[in-house]
């Protein structure tokens, strides 16, 4: 096998195993914490798919300034949203 | 000829940013419900079909490893190993919707549809509508972005059995397989969201 195709297995595997971790993980009861590892672990899933399967790992500057772009308006799109969702008084409205 | 396929790569790069913000608009309306109404969200997130979302989430990495493998194969020139391993992520793909079709029947049988047939006797009924309004559109609209990959890696498949592409030329079969990671990459946030939210309570 040679070392790229290793690599991806490799990778799979992590996936997998991530996977179950993060379904055992979310019937601990941690509170709000449970949404924060959860999003960790799926985020850590996200960068062994960018990385590795979409070779992001070995792609010039260029694409991971691409790739960065999208990234950047979601965190305008969320960061600004919540600086009025986040410290709104009386939010939600109450009938 | 490099030139030209980095420069297509770096087009679905594009492409990929805009789906992105297609996908974040329900992921922040998502966000905002979820801190509107965390006991109604958290009591819909724990009536989804846990073993189906679980299994389907790993039909779909290992489609995505399939993906990649295949794109190693084509690169390394090996014709029918690459239409193979195209035919199996497709293959993939299909499971991925036919469990998802038996989902979304016992969600109808269960009355869970805003629009068709929801009924709920929870204090958090409307919370639950809204969160089953964004499971359909997040879910749904997914479906549609995995329906029309398994449509372009059959295409791509059939042109590999073909002996249309070579170590030399193979861009169809990365910038599928860009597109493809993509929607296995928005299937991995959607799965907490929808699934292992609330598990922990209730």
């Amino acid at each position: 096998m040679s070392k790229a195709l290793r690599h991806l297995a490799l990778a799979w595997l992590g996936l997998v195993l991530l996977l179950v971790l993060t379904l055992g993980l979310s019937y601990l009861p941690l509170g709000s914490a449970n949404i924060v590892v959860a999003l960790t672990i799926a985020m850590a899933k996200g960068v062994i798919v960018v990385l590795i399967f979409m070779k992001l790992a070995h792609s010039p500057p260029l694409t991971w300034i691409f790739a960065g772009a999208g990234l950047f308006w979601l965190a305008l799109l969320f960061g600004l949203s919540f600086t009025d969702y986040a410290t709104r008084a009386g939010f939600p409205p109450q009938p | 000829m490099p030139q030209q396929a980095e420069a297509a790569t770096l087009g679905i790069w594009v492409f990929l940013a805009t789906e992105v913000l297609f996908f974040s608009g329900m992921l922040l309306a998502y966000a905002v419900l979820r801190k509107a109404y965390p006991a109604g969200f958290a009591e819909a997130s724990r009536e989804t079909k846990i073993v189906i979302g679980t299994i389907n989430t790993a039909v779909l990495l290992t489609s995505s490893a399939t993906m990649a493998w295949a794109v190693h194969a084509a690169e390394a020139g090996h014709r029918r190993l690459l239409a193979w391993l195209l035919a199996a992520t497709a293959a993939l793909g299909l499971v991925f919707l036919a469990l998802k079709g038996v989902e979304y029947s016992q969600e109808y049988d269960e009355h869970l549809v805003p629009g068709l047939n929801f009924s709920s006797a929870s204090p958090h009924e409307h919370a639950i509508e809204l969160f089953y309004f964004l499971y359909f559109g997040l879910t749904g609209i997914h479906a549609l972005h995995l329906t029309i990959g398994i449509v372009v890696v059959a295409v791509v498949a059939v042109r590999a059995w073909r002996a249309a592409f070579a170590p030399a030329y193979y861009t169809p079969v990365e910038i599928t397989g860009l597109y493809w990671h993509f929607v296995d990459l928005v299937w991995i946030f959607l799965y907490p969201l929808i699934y292992l939210n609330g598990r922990s309570g209730g």
